[in-house]
C-alpha cells in the first residue's frame, strides 16, 4: 500500500516536472519569432505545444533515463527520484519567477544527484558521467552557440546585406517558424522521454511492469500532454528574457539564433553529445547581437541568465537532498513523500499568489510579451 | 600532460568532442548560410526581373532554390536524427 502511494506520488512529481519543463522551455522555441513578429504569440505557443506533443511520439526508446550515466543505478529509490523531482521543479519555478532562461534537463540531473548524495554518499555519483554527459556539455553549449552564431550573422548579412529589405525580412521571418517548429519538435522528442523513463522506472521499480518493459501507451500520451500543456501555458517572463532583454533583435538575428542553434542542436545530438537547447539560443541570441555591435547586448542581464546557469546543477541538488532529508524524518514510508507534496504544494500557491500580487504576468503584446 | 588533464582526457572521449564541435559549427554555419542563400536568389530574381533580365532572374531563382531544396534536405536530416538517437 505504501509503496503504490510512492508510486502515485512519483507519477504525479514527474508529470508536474514535465509540465514546468514545457512552460519553462517555451521561450527557447518561441521567444525570437515572437520578437521579431515572425508568428503571433498565440499562434507561435499553440504550434509549438502541438509539436511538442507529437514529437513526444516520434521515439520512445527510453534511452533517456534520468541520470543515466550520472548516478549508480542501484541506489536509485521511488523516493530518490522524487526529491530529485523536487529539486528540478522548485529550481524551474524559482528561475521562472525572475524571468531567466535555465536548463531543466540540468535541474533534473542535479536533483536527483542530490537525493542520491544524500540517500547514498557520493560514491552513488558516477564521477566521469557528470563531468563528461553534464558538466563538458555545459561549459561547451554556450560558448560554441556564441561563436557559431556570431559567425553566422555576419555571413547572413554579407549574403543579403544588399537585397531589399522586405524580402529579407520576410525571408528569415519564415525561416524562424521553420526552425522554431524542429526545435519544438525536438524538444517534444528529447525532454518528454525523461519524463516516460521516470514513470516507466517506477512502475518496473514498483512491480507493474516487468524490467525491460517499454512505457505502456498512457504514459506517452501523459508525458506527451503534460508537455504540451506546459508548452502552451507559455513562460511569459522567459520569453521576454530571451526575446526581448538580452538584444533587440531582428529577423536575421532570430533565424541565426533559433536556425542555427537548431542545427547545433541536432548535429551535436548525432554525435552523442546532447546540448542543452536552453543555453544554446540564449548564448546563440547573446552570439547574434554581439556580433553585429558588442554593447548591443546587455550584459547585465546575460550576466544573470549565465549566473542561473552556473547555480543550476548545485541549487537543484541542494533541495533535492533537503528533500530526501525531510522525507526520511518520517520514515521510509509514503509519509514522507505526502508531507512534502503537501508543503510544495502550498509554496508554489503562495508563489503564484505573491506574484499576482506584485503585477499580473508579463502582458501579451506581440513585440514579444512584454 | 598534467594528472588532471589526463584524467579529464579519460573522461571525455576527445574524438567525440571535436567531432561533435565541428559537426555542430559546420551545421550552424552551413544552414544559416544556405538559407541566406536561397533569400538572395528569390530577392534577386525579382530585381533582375523588375530589370527586365529573364535570364539572369531565372538563374537567380534556381540558385534559390537549389538553396532551398538543401534547407529541405537538413530538416530532413534533423528528424531522421530524432527518430534514431
Amino acid at each position: 500500500m505504501s509503496s503504490d502511494i510512492i508510486l502515485v506520488i512519483v507519477i504525479g512529481t514527474a508529470l508536474a516536472f514535465d509540465f514546468t519543463n514545457g512552460f519553462h522551455d517555451t521561450a527557447n522555441v518561441v521567444a525570437t519569432s515572437i520578437s521579431t513578429r515572425a508568428a503571433r504569440p498565440q499562434v507561435a505557443i499553440a504550434f509549438a505545444s502541438l509539436l511538442n506533443f507529437v514529437g513526444a511520439f516520434i521515439s520512445i526508446s527510453v534511452a533517456a533515463t534520468v541520470a543515466k550515466d550520472v548516478v549508480n543505478a542501484d541506489v536509485i529509490t521511488p523516493t530518490i527520484v522524487f526529491a530529485g523531482l523536487i529539486g528540478a521543479i522548485a529550481w524551474n519555478l524559482t528561475t521562472w519567477y525572475f524571468g531567466l532562461p535555465s536548463s531543466s534537463s540540468h535541474a533534473l540531473i542535479g536533483g536527483v544527484v542530490g537525493s542520491a548524495i544524500a540517500a547514498a554518499g557520493f560514491q552513488a555519483v558516477i564521477a566521469e558521467g557528470l563531468v563528461g554527459k553534464v558538466l563538458i556539455p555545459a561549459l561547451l553549449a554556450p560558448l560554441l552557440a556564441f561563436l557559431v552564431a556570431g559567425a553566422s550573422i555576419g555571413i547572413a548579412y554579407r549574403v543579403v546585406g544588399r537585397q531589399a529589405p522586405g524580402v529579407v525580412t520576410r525571408g528569415y521571418k519564415f525561416g524562424q517558424v521553420i526552425s522554431g517548429g524542429m526545435l519544438a519538435l525536438a524538444h517534444g522528442t528529447n525532454d518528454a522521454q525523461k519524463t516516460m523513463g521516470v514513470i516507466t522506472l517506477a512502475l518496473i521499480a514498483n512491480g507493474n511492469l516487468g524490467p525491460e518493459a517499454n512505457p505502456p501507451t498512457w504514459v506517452i500520451f501523459a508525458a506527451a500532454t503534460a508537455i504540451a500543456l506546459g508548452t502552451y501555458s507559455g513562460g511569459w517572463r522567459i520569453i521576454k528574457t530571451t526575446g526581448t532583454r538580452i538584444i533587440k533583435m531582428d529577423a536575421a538575428q532570430g533565424f541565426t539564433a533559433q536556425g542555427s542553434g537548431a542545427a547545433v542542436i541536432l548535429a551535436s545530438t548525432h554525435f552523442g553529445f546532447p546540448l542543452s537547447t536552453t543555453h544554446v539560443i540564449n548564448a546563440g541570441v547573446m552570439g547574434a547581437g554581439a556580433a553585429k555591435r558588442l554593447s548591443a547586448v546587455r550584459w547585465g542581464v546575460a550576466g544573470n541568465i549565465v549566473f542561473a546557469w552556473i547555480l543550476t546543477l548545485p541549487a537543484a541538488a541542494a533541495i533535492g537532498a533537503l528533500t530526501y532529508g525531510v522525507t526520511q524524518l518520517f520514515g521510509s514510508g509514503a509519509l514522507g513523500p505526502v508531507v512534502v507534496t503537501v508543503v510544495a504544494l502550498a509554496l508554489i500557491v503562495a508563489a503564484f499568489v505573491r506574484r499576482a500580487q506584485r503585477g499580473a504576468p508579463v502582458p501579451v503584446t506581440e513585440s514579444g510579451g512584454g | 600532460m598534467s594528472v588532471g588533464a589526463i584524467v579529464l582526457a579519460t573522461m571525455v572521449e576527445g574524438k567525440e568532442l571535436l567531432q561533435t564541435v565541428v559537426a555542430a559549427t559546420l551545421a550552424g554555419i552551413g544552414v544559416t548560410f544556405v538559407f541566406s542563400v536561397a533569400i538572395w536568389g528569390y530577392g534577386r530574381s525579382i530585381e533582375l526581373g523588375n530589370e527586365e533580365r529573364p535570364l539572369a532572374a531565372g538563374m537567380a531563382m534556381a540558385v534559390g532554390a537549389l538553396a532551398l531544396l538543401l534547407v529541405l534536405a537538413a530538416i530532413v536530416a534533423g528528424i531522421v536524427v530524432m527518430t534514431h538517437k
